[in-house]
C-alpha cells in the first residue's frame, strides 16, 4: 500500500489554508527552537567561560535583576507565540469550515463502516441517486458538500490533499465541504482509530473534469449486465449461491445486502480492501480466499472455494466494470 | 503526606477528596439507576391530535347518520341470503338484508352448532354460503371444508387439502393466515400460503385447475381472498416485509391462465400505466414514477404487494383497489416517493390498464399499507350526488374519494393521529409531521398510529339504512429505531426496531359508527385489546364483531348499545357472516382462532420478555395470553 | 508508602498481573484465523433420543466459541446482519419462534443449533448451506445460546446500543432446556 499523501501537495483552498498554517507553524516553531538553541548556547558558554575564569555564579542584584528582566521577556514572548499559534490554528479552522457558496452543491453521504467506506450521491431524482464504496470521485471546481455518517463506531474522514479531518460520529450527523481546484488521484485514509483495521481503512479520491466525471457517474448507474460466457455464468451462480451473497450487492442482481461493500462495478476500482491492495487478479483471489491472512479481523471470512469455481468467481467479477 | 506529628484532628486532605468523589459517584450513579428500567407495557400521556371524531355517546341515544336512507350502493342486488365473497357485494358494504334477527331479538340468540377446523392458528377468513352450503378456508395448510348446512349441526361434505409448501411458513410476516375464499362459476377460488390460486368444483370438491403465481425463495406468500370480477379471478401478493415485487393478477376462471399483471413499481409498461392513466393530482402524474421515485433498481425489492381489499363498479368498469407498504420499513435506504406504494388503484378489470391512481402515504415512513378496502356509495355531497368511495385508511384518515377521478373530497382522523397533520386536499399529498421521522441511529418515541395504523386490514361495513361506517380498529403508538437493513432473498427486509404500547385513554381496541357525510363518529365503543376482526352489519339494525379475547357481540347499529354477547373458545380475528339456511332461518357464522399480527404472542408463542417480537406487536398484548388460547372452530348463532 | 520490601512489592504486581491475563485471556481471545469445526463435524450429530436397541453414546463437538466473548459478540453482529432479528427479533420470535425462552424445537446444543441454520428446518428455518463458513455458524450459535441464558455471563454481550426492547444477554436467567428437547444440559462450567 502506498503512502502517497500529503497536506503540502494542496489541491482546494482549505488544504492550502491548512498548509499555510503549517507551514507558519513550522517556521515560527523552527526560528523559536533555534533562537531557544542559542540562547541555552550562549548561557552555556557563558557559564564555563565563568568557570574558567574562576568566578563563582554571579550574585550582584543588578544581574539578578537583568536575568528576571530577561526571563519575564522570554516568558511573554512564548506565550504571545503560543497565543499567535492558536489564533492562527483557530481562524484557519473556521475559515476551512465555512461552507462553500454553492447554487447546487454536489451532496455526497459517506457512511464509514469498519473498516471499509460507502459513498452515496445524492441527486434531485432519487433514481440518480449513486452508491459506491472505497472510490471517491468529485468534479474539479464545484463545491461538494460531504455529510458524515456511521454505521457503528467513530471514524474519521480525510482527504490531506483537500481538507483537514472530520470525523463520522454514529448516531450523529457532520457536514463538511471540499472543492478540487485542480484533477487529481490521491490516496485518503480513516483519521480516528476504529479498531483493529484503522490502518488498512483507505479509499481512493479521483478528482477529474465535470465532463468526466458525468462520464464515470453514468457507467457507475448502470446495473450490471448479466454474463454471457459459461465460465462467468458458472461465476454468477458462484456469487449468489454461496456466502458472496449474505454480504455483498450488485445491482441488477439478485444480491442486495449492505454488509460489505457493493460490487456493481468492482472490476473498474483502482484498489481493492479498502485501498490496501492494488486490484489486481492475484490479490481479488488472495483475498477471496482468505482476507484475515492481509486485513486480520475483518469481518469477511476465508472461503474455501474449489480452483474451479473460483475461476469461474473471478472471471464474472471481472465483467463487472 | 501526613504530618505524623499533627495534634490537629482535621480530615486530611486526600481523605477528603476520597470522600468528596465518592459520594458524588454514588448520587450519580443513584440517579442514573432510577431511570430507564427494563420495558414493560405502558400507556405513556400521549399527545392528543386533533380528532374529528370525538366518540361521544353515554347515553346511547339511537340515531341514524345524515344520509339514512340517502346513500344508494352501486351495483346492489337483491338479498338472497347467500354470502358469495367476503364483501358479500362487489361495492364491499358487509351488509345483509335479512332482517329476521333485530334489535329486539338479538339478546336471544344462541349457538346452533359449531365445527372445529382443526388448525390453530389465527382465523381470519369469513365463511362462505352459496346455497345449501358453506365454505370455510383455515390458516395453512389452507384446508377448504363445505360444510352441509341442510343437515343439523352442518356436518362436512367434503374437505380439500392443496398441500402447500410447509417452509411458506417461514415467509409469512404475520401469522399464516388465510382472508378467505370466493365463489363465482360453480367453483371456489382463493389462495394458499405458497403462492397457488386454486379453483375447485363447489359440488364435488375436486380440484380443477391450480396456478403457481410466486416464489417463496423471493419472500412471497398469498394470504388475500380473491374477487371474481367479469370471468377474471382477481389476487395479488403479500410480503412487504421481505422485499418482494407486488403485484395484482388476473386468471381466467375457467382455466387458471394468467390475463394479465400489473405491478406496482418499476417502469409504466409494467405497471400497465398507459393512455388512459388520469391521475388527479399532480403528485402522480409523469412517466415511469415507478423508476424514478426510487434508488436505482430498488423497486425491485420495494414491496407493495396487494394482500387486501379489492371493489368493483360495474357501471364505471373499474376496480378499486389499494397496496401495500414499500420496502425497507426504513425510509432512509430509499429516498423518494416510493411509487406505486401504499397507492389507491382504479384499473380495468379486463385489461388491468390503470385509470387512475393515488398514493396515499408517499415515501412512507411507518408501514403505512394501503391495502384497506374501499366502500363504493352514492351519496349526496354539497348539494349533489358524487360517486365516491370511502375508506377507512391506515394513517388514521377516513378518505372520501371521487371514484371516477380520484379526487380526495375529505379526509379526517378518527384516532389518534401526530405522524400526519393533515392531508392537503390540493396536492393530495399528507402533511408529514418530520419530528416522528424515522432516523437512523436515532429512537423516535410516541408516533401514533403505530405500524399497523388506526385501522389495518379488518375490513368495515356500511348500512345504507342507518347511513353509518362501523369501523373496528385500534388505538396504538409505538417508539422506532431504523437499524440497516440487508436484502437477502428470502429473508426479511425491514431494517427497524419496533416497540408498541396503548396509546391514549389504555385502551387497544375501538369500535366506531362513523358517519361519512357529517365525517365524525356518531358512537364509539372502546375495547381491551384491538378489535381485529370485521365487521357486519344487518338490515334488522344488528351490528356484529368480536374481540381478541373470544366475545363475539351484537350492538344496535343506531345507538351502539350491546344487544348480546357470547364468549367462544379463542379469540376473535375472522369476518362475521350471516345467512340464510335452507331451513328459511337467519344465522350468523364467525369463525374462532386468534392470531394474525397481534394474536402471535398466542398462535406462535411469542415471548414478549423481548418487547421488539412481532414487529414490535408483542409489547402491546404482553396480557393477551391470559386471556384467550388458540383455537380453530367455526361457531354458528341463530334464534331459538 | 507502607514500608514494604521492593520484593514483596514487585511480586504482588505480578501476581495480579497473571490472575488477570490467565481469567481474561481466553475469554477476550480473537482467533481470527483459526479453523472451527466444519460441517462434518457436527452433520453427524443425531437430534433423535430415540434410538432402539441400546442409545449409542451421544457425539459431542466441542464448539470453540463457548465462553469466547469476540465469538459471542461476532454471533450478534452476524444475527442481525443477516436478517435472523427479522423473523426471531431479538429472541422473541415472530415468524419464527422465539429463542430466549427454554423451549427447543430442534435442540439446544452448540452442534444442535449449528445444524439447524445448516440443514434448515422442515417449517419455514431456511437452509444456510454454503452460505455461511464454519467459524461464523459456531459464533451464530453461541449468541443464540446467549439469548437463552444458556452461556456464561461474563462472556455474553451487554448492553445493547440500540432502543432498550429487553435485558441484555449478560442478565437474561438462565433457563434449563426441557431434559426431552435438547441432548445435554449444559456442563456446569457454562452455568453462571
Amino acid at each position: 500500500m502506498t503512502w502517497a499523501g500529503s497536506i503540502f501537495d494542496t489541491a482546494g483552498s482549505p488544504a492550502e489554508r491548512i498548509a499555510r498554517l503549517a507551514w507558519f507553524l513550522i517556521i515560527v516553531s523552527a526560528v523559536t527552537y533555534l533562537l531557544v538553541l542559542a540562547a541555552t548556547g550562549i548561557a552555556m558558554r557563558r557559564a564555563r567561560v565563568r568557570r574558567t575564569q574562576g568566578e563563582l555564579a554571579d550574585t550582584r542584584p543588578e544581574t539578578g535583576k537583568r536575568l528576571t528582566r530577561n526571563v519575564a521577556i522570554a516568558t511573554t514572548l512564548t506565550t504571545l507565540i503560543l497565543l499567535v499559534y492558536v489564533s492562527a490554528t483557530a481562524l484557519t479552522g473556521k475559515a476551512i469550515a465555512w461552507p462553500l457558496n454553492a447554487q447546487q452543491p454536489l451532496t455526497i453521504e459517506v457512511t464509514g463502516h469498519q473498516w471499509w467506506w460507502q459513498f452515496r450521491y445524492r441527486d434531485s431524482l432519487p433514481s440518480n441517486w449513486l452508491t459506491t464504496s472505497n472510490e471517491l470521485h468529485i468534479p474539479v471546481g464545484r463545491p461538494v458538500r460531504v455529510i458524515l455518517l456511521s454505521n457503528d463506531v467513530i471514524h474519521s474522514f480525510w482527504i490531506p490533499e483537500l481538507h483537514g479531518k472530520q470525523d463520522l460520529i454514529p448516531g450523529h450527523r457532520n457536514t463538511m465541504w471540499i472543492k478540487a481546484d485542480r484533477p487529481g488521484v490521491w490516496k485518503a485514509r480513516c483519521a480516528e482509530f476504529c479498531g483493529h483495521q484503522h490502518a488498512k481503512m483507505a479509499f481512493d479520491v479521483v478528482a477529474e473534469s465535470p465532463a468526466q466525471f458525468a462520464q464515470w457517474y453514468v457507467r457507475q448507474l448502470a446495473s450490471a449486465l448479466p454474463p454471457t460466457d459459461s465460465s462467468a455464468k458458472h461465476g454468477y451462480d458462484v456469487f449468489v449461491q454461496r456466502t458472496c451473497i449474505m454480504c455483498h450487492s450488485i445491482n441488477g442482481t439478485e444480491a442486495g445486502s449492505n454488509v460489505g461493500p457493493e460490487l456493481t462495478h468492482i472490476a473498474s476500482r483502482p484498489s481493492l480492501a479498502a485501498g490496501s491492495l492494488p486490484n489486481t487478479r492475484v490479490n481479488l483471489t488472495r483475498w477471496i480466499l482468505n482476507p484475515q491472512l492481509i486485513k486480520p479481523g475483518v469481518r469477511m471470512p476465508p472461503n474455501a472455494l474449489s480452483p474451479a469455481d473460483m475461476t469461474a468467481l473471478l472471471d464474472y467479477l471481472e465483467t463487472l466494470k | 503526606m501526613i504530618d505524623r506529628g499533627a495534634t490537629r484532628h482535621i480530615w486530611p486532605t486526600h481523605v477528603a477528596v476520597q470522600a468528596a468523589v465518592t459520594f458524588l459517584t454514588l448520587v450519580a450513579v443513584g440517579t442514573a439507576c432510577t431511570g430507564g428500567s427494563e420495558d414493560s407495557a405502558n400507556a405513556k400521556t400521549l399527545p392528543r391530535a386533533a380528532s374529528r371524531g370525538t366518540a361521544g355517546n353515554d347515553t346511547l341515544v339511537a340515531r341514524n347518520g345524515i344520509g339514512a336512507g340517502k346513500i344508494t350502493i352501486p351495483g346492489a342486488e337483491a338479498e338472497d341470503g347467500q354470502w358469495l365473497r367476503p364483501a358479500k357485494d362487489y361495492a364491499s358494504t358487509r351488509f345483509s338484508g335479512l332482517d329476521q334477527i333485530t334489535t329486539a331479538n338479538a339478546p336471544q340468540l344462541k349457538l346452533a352448532w359449531s365445527f372445529s377446523t382443526g388448525v390453530l392458528r389465527g382465523q381470519e377468513a369469513a365463511p362462505l354460503v352459496v346455497g345449501g352450503t358453506m365454505y370455510v378456508v383455515t390458516p395453512y395448510p389452507n384446508i377448504l371444508y363445505a360444510l352441509d348446512l341442510s343437515k343439523p349441526g352442518g356436518p362436512a361434505k367434503w374437505k380439500y387439502e392443496p398441500q402447500p409448501l410447509a417452509a411458506a411458513q417461514g415467509v409469512a410476516c404475520c401469522d399464516v393466515v388465510n382472508r378467505g375464499a370466493a365463489f363465482a362459476d360453480g367453483k371456489i377460488f382463493y389462495n394458499t400460503l405458497d403462492n397457488q390460486t386454486i379453483a375447485v368444483d363447489a359440488t364435488t370438491g375436486k380440484e380443477v385447475w391450480r396456478t403457481q403465481l410466486g416464489d417463496i425463495n423471493h419472500g412471497e406468500t398469498m394470504t388475500m381472498a380473491p374477487l371474481v370480477v367479469k370471468g377474471k379471478v382477481l389476487v395479488g401478493n403479500s410480503g412487504g416485509e421481505l422485499g418482494i415485487r407486488g403485484w395484482l393478477t388476473a386468471l381466467d376462471v375457467k382455466t387458471g391462465k394468467v390475463a394479465w399483471r400489473a405491478y406496482h413499481g418499476g417502469p409504466d409498461s409494467l405497471v400497465l400505466i398507459g393512455p388512459r392513466f388520469k391521475p388527479f393530482y399532480e403528485t402522480d402524474q409523469g412517466k415511469d414514477l415507478g423508476v424514478t421515485t426510487w434508488p436505482p433498481d430498488k423497486w425491485k425489492q420495494g414491496g407493495a404487494g396487494a394482500w387486501g381489499w379489492i371493489s368493483y363498479d360495474a357501471a364505471l368498469n373499474l376496480i378499486y383497489y389499494g397496496t401495500a407498504n414499500p420496502g425497507p420499513w426504513n425510509p432512509e435506504q430509499r429516498p423518494g416517493d416510493n411509487k406505486w406504494s401504499s397507492t389507491t388503484f382504479a384499473r380495468d378489470p379486463d385489461t388491468g390498464e390503470a385509470v387512475w391512481a393515488y398514493q396515499v402515504t408517499p415515501h412512507d415512513l411507518h408501514d403505512y399499507d394501503g391495502i384497506n378496502e374501499s366502500i363504493l356509495l352514492d351519496l349526496p355531497w354539497k348539494g349533489q350526488t358524487r360517486r365516491v368511495l370511502v375508506r377507512p385508511e391506515r394513517d388514521g384518515y377516513v378518505y372520501v374519494q371521487d371514484r371516477t377521478t380520484g379526487e380526495v373530497l375529505a379526509a379526517d382522523t378518527f384516532g389518534v393521529v401526530n405522524s400526519t397533520s393533515g392531508v392537503n386536499l390540493q396536492t393530495g399529498r399528507p402533511v408529514v409531521n418530520h419530528e416522528k421521522e424515522p432516523q437512523m441511529g436515532k429512537v423516535v418515541r410516541e408516533i401514533c398510529p403505530a405500524s399497523p395504523g388506526t385501522k389495518d386490514w379488518q375490513p368495515s361495513a356500511f348500512s345504507p339504512r342507518t347511513g353509518l361506517l362501523y369501523i373496528p380498529h385500534q388505538n396504538l403508538c409505538m417508539d422506532v429505531e431504523p437499524v440497516e437493513a440487508n436484502y437477502i432473498a428470502g429473508t426479511p427486509y425491514v431494517g427497524m426496531n419496533v416497540k408498541m404500547y396503548a396509546g391514549p385513554g389504555g385502551h387497544r381496541g375501538v369500535f366506531d359508527a362513523w358517519d361519512p357525510i357529517a365525517r365524525r363518529k356518531v358512537w364509539s365503543v372502546t375495547e381491551d385489546f384491538p378489535v381485529w376482526s370485521g365487521a357486519l352489519v344487518t338490515a334488522g339494525d344488528v351490528v356484529f364483531y368480536g374481540t381478541m379475547d373470544g366475545w363475539f357481540k351484537a350492538l344496535d347499529a343506531r345507538s351502539g348499545a350491546l344487544l348480546w354477547k357470547a364468549k367462544l373458545g379463542s379469540g376473535i380475528i375472522g369476518q362475521p357472516v350471516t345467512y340464510r339456511a335452507p331451513d328459511g332461518k337467519q344465522y350468523v357464522a364467525i369463525l374462532a382462532g386468534v392470531g394474525g399480527w397481534p394474536g402471535a404472542i398466542v398462535s406462535a408463542g411469542i415471548d414478549a420478555r423481548d418487547s421488539s417480537a412481532a414487529l414490535g406487536f408483542a409489547n402491546a398484548m404482553r396480557d393477551l395470553p391470559n386471556a384467550t388460547t388458540k383455537g380453530g372452530t367455526l361457531y354458528v348463532f341463530g334464534l331459538p | 508508602m507502607s514500608a514494604m520490601s521492593a520484593g514483596r512489592y514487585w511480586g504482588r504486581i505480578a501476581a495480579v498481573a497473571a490472575l488477570a491475563l490467565g481469567l481474561a485471556c481466553k475469554r477476550e481471545e480473537r482467533r481470527f484465523n483459526a479453523t472451527y469445526p466444519s460441517a462434518p463435524a457436527y452433520a453427524s450429530v443425531t437430534l433423535d433420543t430415540l434410538q432402539p436397541g441400546v442409545p449409542s453414546p451421544e457425539l459431542t463437538v466441542k464448539s470453540p466459541a463457548e465462553g469466547n466473548a469476540y465469538d459471542i459478540a461476532q454471533g450478534k453482529l452476524l444475527f442481525a446482519q443477516w436478517n435472523c432479528t427479522g423473523c426471531h427479533s431479538h429472541g422473541g420470535g415472530g415468524m419464527g419462534p422465539p429463542l430466549m425462552d427454554n423451549e427447543w424445537i430442534y435442540g439446544s446444543s452448540p452442534e444442535n443449533i449449528v445444524a439447524t441454520i445448516v440443514e434448515g428446518r422442515p417449517n419455514g428455518m431456511p437452509s444456510f448451506r454454503n452460505r455461511i463458513t464454519a467459524n461464523q455458524l459456531w459464533q451464530l450459535a453461541a449468541y443464540v445460546r446467549s439469548m437463552a441464558g444458556l452461556e456464561a455471563k461474563g462472556p455474553s454481550p451487554g448492553r445493547n446500543d440500540e432502543m432498550q426492547y429487553k435485558v441484555d444477554e449478560q442478565r437474561t436467567p438462565f433457563r434449563t432446556p426441557r431434559a426431552s428437547s435438547s441432548k445435554t444440559l449444559p456442563a456446569k462450567s457454562q452455568r453462571p
